[in-house]
């Protein structure tokens, strides 16, 4: 079974475009630390392209977290901006991709959002 | 609260709240302290001179980041004797820095010592705010050569303050000292800094790379330049000229650079409590201020654009396309006790936003702007037809998911209480406020405009005709009170009416849903008896079971609230009418040193003679600071058209001669003049 960090990654490389990006250019390495070992993924936007390897190379934004955390994060289990400011996500470098990208986690598996009371039905994606 | 006798100075979301010595004491009663961030970083400041407390002669707020105290040491009745002058000056500015200087003005020399005392409780400004102090973290304390450090851990939250002081006093768990002896005459300096951090694990700080004035001298060339760039406005009685002054320098000190925009600034929306980005309080001030400062629309649109809602979020109220309302930095909101990273629990920032981007381009021409945000208004308008419809009738409806820190009222007038039947009960929920309504009509067909002109798509702007047409029609119908001949308040999820009278039927004028027929009566309830003070228009009106004169969204006169009151009067051709808000609400700004408050007691201005203050309103307060900027734009009637700016000025006769000079837009810039004519008389004979 494929973890929701690789499934994150994975979604984005073969859409190759997000509409919510189309704003930004820049490139993102997330590190994922576990003990001495850290494994990375390389998100490049280009005006909202994206490609995606795992390359370890130098980024406008590089995000450091525990590869647990990520994992809540891509599946929209935890919050990007509330665990940046708890300083449980540190970012080096351009604040601003990563905020961006931040937008592309899903909604809560349990979310219910808005409800219409008497007409239609709950508007969940 | 602390509005009598402390002393503040801000630079956006950094500032200090003292006592008139300088000195902070923190209790939960008394919110002074050292601000950034939304944390407090400094709850006790307190200077002694040989173990004695000081005592204030007197206090120069220089500008608005910088202050000077002028102290004696004893009580008050030996201040004849003072044989030394202790003056503190003080900045904020990305830190804090104080310079103390002593004068020795004895003939014999003095053994002095000086100590300040200085801690840090790390509260939350929400913690301040409602008063809940039961940290979960923990405070430390490091003394080293060089600086003292106060300190606050929770995981891998820290919030550190730095002091440090030259020359190099003696630093020890509760502050620092110095023991010095002055000759005749002497004098003695110390020049403090203390900087707050954010820091991460690896010992980075959360706003690195941030663009922030650390230096006075930046600061200042900061402020001239903003008033160079701003149109003059001089007037024939000084009190126009000099509140205009006023504003201008309160929005520059209320401009507030988002961690997420690198370095912009956008409105913050008020001193004490709101040093934040409020997506409503941010719109309606850049409308308030499109014709003097443009600039701050610009960034608004655009940081608000990159924060737009891309889920549900049932903790924070977010959808798909919604403007936030409140973003916050502090531990409640990194460790999810406060929704606001950021919170989205706001009906009609959305609406807002779209009229704010068509108001912007009519007046600058930034066509760029309109293309660049076309995603974000599609998204904005799916959501005003998807996901504020609760109840799939055509309104905009609120109703919050996050039942235990969410919003209750997502509408401008938010307390809890300010929505309810003539009977004076509350709704149950969910609720449709009329004045977003309008908002939306607005918003429809302000988008068609933008969809027809620029995005190339005219069934868009036909379909969005249709519905604005339909909103308009279908809002005469359920929001009018037939027996008390105005619009409902809001409307129950039965349909019912909240059958009140309240300013809220002003904003419906700005946005032009009201009917023709219609708005004269509309005109009549606003300059009447029962909303009409002679200051300004109540929320709510007298006669009304919840009225209160100082009730904070049944009672009391909001400035901002007039402002937008008076556009409508003037949009549906009451000139007369919009300069009788006007003026009342000028008259109280003179009794305000030029500085409106956020809201003032809704007692008739015979009965008082000068505007109360509400006693918890923040000041500055961004769209209060704004309100200034928009009466002289409704008073002077200007106006974007065709590509021009068209100036049809109607002011009372004691106005006398107003001048804009510069005002800048698509036509470069223009000159407005204006000469009191109006006998106001008439109207309120």
């Amino acid at each position: 079974m494929v973890d929701a960090t690789t499934r994150f990654f994975e979604d984005l490389d073969r859409r190759g475009y997000d509409p919510l990006l189309a704003k930004s250019s820049g490139t993102v390495r997330l590190d994922l630390h576990e003990g001495a070992h850290t494994t990375h993924w390389l998100l490049r936007v280009d005006h909202g392209r994206l490609q995606v390897s795992r390359e370890d190379l130098e980024a406008d934004t590089v995000v450091g977290t525990s590869p647990a955390l990520f994992e809540e994060l891509a599946a929209g289990r935890e919050h990007g901006v509330a665990a940046l400011l708890r300083g449980d996500m540190t970012v080096s470098g351009d604040l601003r991709l990563v905020l961006q990208m931040e937008r592309l986690f899903p909604s809560h598996p349990d979310v219910s959002g808005p409800r219409r009371r008497f007409h239609g039905h709950p508007e969940v994606q | 609260m602390a509005q009598n006798n402390t002393i503040r100075i801000l630079d956006g979301s950094t500032f200090v709240v003292s006592e008139d010595t300088g000195d902070i004491e923190a209790t939960p009663s008394e919110p002074t302290g050292f601000f950034s961030l939304d944390t407090r970083f400094l709850s006790t400041w307190v200077l002694t001179v040989n173990g004695e407390r000081l005592n204030p002669l007197s206090y120069d707020d220089l500008q608005y980041y910088e202050a000077r105290f002028f102290l004696v040491p004893g009580m008050a009745t030996h201040y004849v004797d003072a044989k030394l002058s202790i003056v503190r000056e003080r900045a904020v500015g990305g830190s804090f820095r104080e310079t103390i200087t002593i004068l020795n003005h004895d003939e014999k020399p003095v053994d002095l010592e000086i100590r300040m005392e200085a801690a840090s409780d790390f509260a939350d400004l929400f913690q301040v705010k409602d008063e809940i102090l039961n940290k979960k973290g923990e405070i430390y304390t490091e003394v080293e050569s060089d600086r003292l450090r106060l300190g606050y851990r929770r995981g891998n939250f820290i919030r550190e303050t730095a002091i440090s002081a030259s020359p190099a006093p003696r630093y020890d768990r509760k502050g620092f000292a110095y023991s010095i002896h002055l000759q005749p005459n002497e004098r003695w300096e110390s020049e403090i800094d203390v900087k707050t951090l954010a820091l991460s694990p690896g010992g980075r700080d959360l706003r690195m790379g941030l663009r922030s004035h650390t230096e006075r001298l930046a600061l200042q060339h900061d402020l001239e330049d903003w008033i160079a760039s701003a149109p003059k406005v001089n007037s024939q009685h000084d009190r126009i000229a000099s509140t205009y002054r006023r504003s201008l320098i309160d929005l520059a000190a209320l401009r507030f650079s988002p961690l997420s925009l690198g370095g912009a600034s956008l409105p913050a929306a008020g001193l004490p409590w709101f040093m934040t980005m409020f997506g409503r309080d941010s719109i309606l001030t850049c409308l308030q201020t499109l014709p003097f400062t443009p600039d701050l629309s610009k960034t608004t649109l655009r940081v608000l654009a990159s924060l737009q809602g891309t889920r549900f979020d049932d903790f924070r109220d977010e959808d798909p396309g919604r403007i936030l309302h409140e973003m916050r930095y502090g531990e409640t909101a990194a460790f999810e006790e406060q929704p606001h990273s950021p919170y989205y629990g706001s009906v009609d920032s959305t609406p807002l936003f779209l009229v704010l981007l068509d108001e912007y381009e009519k007046w600058s021409g930034d066509v760029g702007l309109v293309m660049e945000l076309e995603r974000e208004c599609r998204a904005a308008l799916k959501w005003i037809d998807d996901y504020a419809d609760l109840l799939g009738n055509g309104y905009i409806w609120y109703e919050r998911r996050n039942t235990d820190t969410g919003l209750e009222n997502q509408c401008w007038k938010d307390s809890w209480d300010s929505i309810s039947y003539r009977d004076g009960k509350l709704p149950p929920f969910p609720r449709a406020t009329c004045e977003v309504q309008g908002y939306a009509y607005d918003a429809k067909l302000r988008a068609a405009r933008l969809a027809r002109e620029f995005w190339g798509d005219p069934d868009f702007a036909a379909r969005l005709e249709q519905e604005a047409a339909a909103l308009k029609e279908r809002f005469n119908r359920d929001f009018w009170v037939d027996d008390g001949e105005y619009y409902a308040l809001a409307l129950d999820p039965d349909g019912r009416q909240c059958d009140v009278l309240s300013s809220n039927i002003g904003h419906l004028l700005w946005s032009g849903i009201v009917d023709e027929d219609r708005a004269g009566r509309i005109a009549e309830h606003l300059v009447g008896p029962r909303l009409f003070t002679g200051w300004g228009v109540r929320t709510l009106a007298e006669g009304e079971i919840r009225y209160n004169p100082i009730g904070y969204h049944n009672g009391t006169i909001w400035p901002f609230d007039n402002s937008f009151i008076a556009w409508g009067l003037r949009r549906y051709g009451f000139a007369e009418e919009a300069a009788v808000v006007a003026s009342g609400i000028l008259d109280a700004a003179t009794y305000f040193q030029g500085r409106l408050p956020e809201a003032f007691g809704g007692y008739p201005r015979e009965l008082t003679k000068f505007p109360v203050e509400y006693p918890t309103a923040c000041s500055p307060q961004a769209w209060s600071t704004g309100t200034p900027l928009l009466l002289l734009r409704t008073m002077l009637g200007l106006e974007p058209h065709e590509g021009h700016l068209a100036v049809e000025p109607r002011l009372p006769i004691g106005m006398g001669r107003i001048e804009v000079l510069d005002i800048p837009g698509r036509w470069g810039r223009v000159d407005a003049f204006a000469r009191g004519r109006l006998d106001m008389h008439r109207l309120t004979d």
